[in-house]
């Protein structure tokens, strides 16, 4: 993976660097942030994150397991307590209901990483220590003959730093 | 030049949920946000003196239970037909601890309260290690504690399996769910946290051990797209569950045919009761921290303030429930229910009962007084009254019930034993060592929740957002 990293120090610089860059059809841009920003959730255009899907299968799965597992065991062992059916879909609730946020809570996070593609076992390209603390990074991966461009790019947005990465 | 009513249109205004309606003028840049709350994970001599009482409490409660496992349940002070005591109100106040973490961390992230912020981390912390507390009583007041688990569902070669409409297989369905969906949550919101602090760090061996606590965490665009979302989702699941958690557990007296428990305001009761009594907590833990690890300009005035009209809040659907009770009972004409409650406040037990009333309806009232929300010193006295007033509400809703049936030659008395109140300091201790060591370990405030708030630096001086975070 080579392409132009550039450290920024204002937001501002780096969202219209990554702006500029989409206009000029780089595609593979990545962003880094110290925390979530929305300035550059707008520059980038993304869509909503997916990670709502996982969470709504795996709620369905919690929930019906949930009731399952009361009503297998229940009429796997048929026994009658104050005179209540065996199959009460009432207090069965409670299971449908925590395993629907158990299971659907740990699917969101399974999601999440998923999606992330975290955890990550190596360091990766481009990644600096400071853009954790307060700088904001731009990484626009290209082929060779469009790096010089980039480089000019991200000067003119305000880079205080640009490199080239491979 | 006048200041501007509205930031420039080409500002994109949406308020984020760690930014509403909150403002810390004493936190300038990230740089300062790093620097101060990694700061405060240098132990200190005082800090080391608290854990070593804290962990001198839990060994004394462990050593106990070991010697009531040893000889035997008999040793606890029940006295038939009063089976179940402290460790079924200890069970029931440690639970209620923990509801505020996740009102603060979940319910008030959902309605874009700001000023929980800078205290939800504590409370989050405080709702795993409540929980983790908590579920040992259960386990405690077992005659054979190593049977425990044949309250799981599991695959057994007697085919036996567990009786599903009891309320104490919804107890270990709910607790073990509120435990896990609590550190999760927690530790979500600590990751980026953890990166920041592997990324400070200078030790090659704990940088390693950040490095894969963070899970490689770099802070890219699409990590923070999906963590936000997926953050909203847990704080959204969050919300039901911890209603539904107190829900259960009062399941477990409401479901009994027992004087001063069958009633179907249960439910609710408790709910509020937990999350006022986490709150109570909440102040206990933060308002030393705030002071002792300097703070203050994070956990502002404004926030106690905020949290305060919640505690008042709460205190008063408590007092309306403690109301609604003796309403209850004297409305429904039967004479057991009646006698029941009378002898609550006035008979027996009517010191725990005034204790109870006391603390949780008419000292909190003190809060409608702005200067005693905002008085620190106050606001810790009341937190610790609040602490006491509810361990005895559920020590009134527990043992006068239980002591005070339908027929009078059941009606009896309870003494706590040595044995029962040395579990219950170790429970204090065994709480409080997890939190020692997590305040020490990782941020007791979200670095990067904060930096949300913190304007970063523009370059165009005209976009500045404007205080209190608007980007």
């Amino acid at each position: 993976m080579q392409g132009v990293l550039g450290v920024f120090r204002e937001l501002d610089a780096a969202c219209d660097a990554i702006r500029t860059l989409r206009q000029e059809r780089v595609n593979k841009i990545h962003a880094y942030t110290p925390a979530p920003r929305h300035e550059l959730e707008d520059a980038f255009g993304h869509p909503k994150s997916p990670v709502r899907r996982f969470t709504l299968i795996g709620g369905f799965l919690g929930a019906t397991f949930g009731y399952w597992i009361a009503i297998w065991c229940s009429s796997y062992w048929p026994l009658v307590v104050g005179g209540k059916a065996i199959k009460s879909w009432v207090p069965y609730t409670i299971y449908g209901f925590e395993l629907m946020v158990l299971i659907g809570g740990l699917s969101t996070v399974f999601g999440m990483f998923a999606l992330a593609r975290i955890p990550r076992l190596v360091t990766t390209v481009g990644y600096d220590p400071r853009f954790s603390q307060g700088e904001f990074g731009v990484f626009a991966e290209a082929p060779q003959e469009k790096l010089r461009d980039i480089e000019e790019t991200m000067r003119r947005a305000g880079a205080v730093e640009v490199s080239g990465v491979r | 030049m006048a200041a501007r009513a509205y930031p420039d249109k080409d500002l994109p205004m949406r308020p984020n949920i760690a930014s509403a309606e909150i403002q810390l003028p004493a936190v300038r840049d990230y740089e300062q946000v790093d620097r101060e709350i990694s700061g405060t994970l240098r132990p200190t001599l005082g800090w080391f003196v608290l854990l070593a009482i804290a962990v001198l409490f839990f060994l004394w409660g462990a050593a106990t239970w070991t010697y009531q496992i040893y000889w035997g349940l008999g040793n606890a002070g029940y006295q038939p037909p009063v089976m179940w005591g402290v460790y079924i109100i200890c069970f029931v106040f440690w639970v209620g601890i923990g509801h505020a973490g996740t009102l603060i961390s979940a319910i008030l992230y959902l309605f874009r309260a700001g000023f929980r912020t800078t205290i939800y981390r504590c409370a989050e912390a405080m709702t795993v290690f409540a929980v983790m507390t908590a579920g040992l009583f259960p386990i405690i007041h077992l005659g054979r504690p190593w049977k425990f688990f044949w309250l799981i569902p599991y695959p057994n070669w007697r085919l036996l399996w567990p009786q599903f409409k009891s309320p104490l297989v919804w107890d270990v369905f709910a607790i073990l769910t509120y435990l896990t969906i609590s550190a999760t949550f927690l530790y979500i919101g600590l990751i980026p946290d953890i990166a920041t602090l592997r990324d400070r760090e200078r030790n090659p061996y704990r940088k390693q051990i950040l490095a894969v606590l963070s899970f490689g965490w770099r802070n890219s665009d699409e990590e923070w797209r999906h963590f936000t979302r997926a953050y909203l989702f847990l704080a959204a699941f969050s919300t039901p569950l911890v209603l539904s958690v107190h829900s259960v557990v009062s399941f477990d007296f409401a479901m009994a045919l027992t004087p001063g428990w069958h009633a179907t305001i249960f439910p609710p009761y408790f709910v509020a009761g937990a999350i006022f009594s986490g709150i109570g907590m909440v102040f206990t833990i933060i308002i030393p921290i705030r002071k002792f690890f300097g703070l203050r300009h994070y956990v502002t005035l404004n926030h106690l303030d905020a949290a305060s009209k919640l505690c008042l809040f709460t205190s008063m659907i408590v007092g309306c429930a403690y109301v609604m009770e003796f309403f209850v009972a004297w409305y429904s004409g039967n004479a057991v229910e009646q006698n029941y409650f009378w002898n609550r406040v006035f008979g027996q037990w009517w010191w725990a009962a005034w204790i109870m009333l006391i603390c949780n309806m008419i000292l909190p009232l003190s809060l409608f007084s702005q200067r005693l929300r905002r008085n620190t010193i106050w606001l810790f006295f009341l937190s610790l009254t609040i602490n006491l007033g509810m361990w005895f509400e559920r020590f009134v809703i527990v043992v006068p019930s239980l002591s005070h049936e339908y027929e009078p030659w059941q009606w009896t008395s309870y003494t706590p034993s040595w044995v029962d109140i040395s579990i219950l300091v170790g429970s204090f201790g065994w709480f409080f060592m997890w939190f020692l060591l997590f305040i020490k370990q990782l941020p007791v405030i979200p670095i990067s929740e904060i930096k949300e708030i913190v304007p970063p630096k523009m370059r165009r001086t005209h976009g500045t957002p404007a205080p209190g975070g608007a980007h």
